[in-house]
């Protein structure tokens, strides 16, 4: 028996699970717009269904979380799929993907004398080179994402986060740019890619 | 002489050398298992590939070390575990198998006797090399 589909609120709130890894209730409350009580509700009855565990104060999707994202995914987004204008800019997406990707190592390491060392961050025009490339990355998605909140409002809270992180990193808090544990712009720049390749129903590549 | 099991793509050259057991995960819910046994750092973990984007818990909850049987350092989680600074090896093969892994074309059982010949054994990454990460025998 196919199980039914999930609601939108339910796949509201279990697709921030699936893209974070990991997310607590206040966490999904910021990135849904839902009130915390109806995120708490929420979270009960997709644990109930077994497609989500919640260890401590945070919710982690299961094996069974993807599957029903995906069958999801393909009913509210059939329409969005069949969008030709849209799919063209997806597909100039992984051009730029790849980019921001070597930026993002870039940030990371440097080159020196053909060997890859940390980035101790002492070099700042260096530094500087590197987040004005990323800020023109982000800008390059403005047509895709603006394409994709025409069809799911979701969209738009990525460019939101984008001009938080960039904003934040312009005062200088630097760790905005790759930080694993805050909003960085590598966190938001990869949850849309997911958040992107479930909606098209497309696998990652290597 | 060390006995190198396997090797792949430094992610990064750092001296930590973490040492444990092989535990292959394949899956969210082996992620989950893993976290909820508290035995999470007795473990290097061993995923399929760079796209393998559900062990970021596990890094976040502190996990040693990380083999990857396909993907590249400056994949997602390339990125991930250089921000950790837990060290990783990616595209790993077993330097006793003539298989290796390429993009589009390598068949399961690659995959399948890297996870067989790795999971279970107590090993050492060795992580100093600029390019060559080293999974070594600790048995």
């Amino acid at each position: 028996m196919t199980a039914p589909v999930l609601d939108k609120t339910d796949y509201d709130v279990l697709n921030v699970v699936a893209l974070k890894k990991m997310a607590s209730a206040p966490t999904i409350v910021t990135d849904t717009g839902l009130a915390a009580d109806d995120v708490t509700t929420v979270l009960t009855g997709l644990s109930e269904q077994g497609l989500v565990v919640v260890a401590g104060d945070a919710a982690l999707p299961t094996n069974e979380a993807e599957p029903a994202l995906a069958a999801a995914a393909a009913v509210y987004y059939a329409d969005l799929r069949g969008d030709a204008d849209l799919i063209e800019l997806v597909d100039r997406f992984e051009t730029v993907n790849a980019q921001f990707l070597t930026t993002m190592s870039s940030w990371q390491q440097i080159d020196v004398g053909g060997r890859k060392v940390a980035n101790d961050h002492s070099d700042s025009e260096y530094d500087d080179k590197v987040i004005t490339r990323l800020d023109k990355l982000i800008a390059r998605l403005g047509p895709l994402l603006d394409a994709l909140a025409g069809h799911d409002a979701r969209f738009a809270g990525y460019p939101r986060r984008f001009a938080a992180a960039m904003e934040l990193i312009d005062a200088g808090q630097h760790d905005l740019v790759s930080s694993p544990t805050k909003d960085s712009v590598h966190n938001v720049w990869f949850e849309f890619h997911e958040d992107l390749l479930r909606t098209l129903g497309r696998e990652r590549t290597e | 002489m060390a006995d190198v099991l396997a090797e792949g793509y430094n992610v990064f050259d750092t001296k930590k050398s973490p040492s444990g057991t092989v535990k292959y995960l394949s899956s969210p819910a082996d992620v989950i298992t893993l976290i909820q046994s508290g035995k999470l750092q007795e473990h290097i973990l061993l995923v399929r590939g760079g796209t393998t984007t559900f062990l970021a818990p596990a890094l976040s909850m502190g996990a040693i070390g990380v083999i990857t049987m396909s993907g590249a350092p400056e994949s997602h989680l390339g990125i991930l575990s250089r921000e950790f600074q837990t060290p990783c090896v990616m595209t790993a093969y077993l330097t006793s198998s003539d298989s290796r892994y390429s993009v589009g074309a390598t068949p399961e059982s690659h995959f399948v006797e890297i996870a067989e010949q790795l999971d279970g054994k107590k090993v050492r990454l060795d992580c100093t090399d600029d390019e060559v990460g080293r999974i070594v025998a600790l048995d």
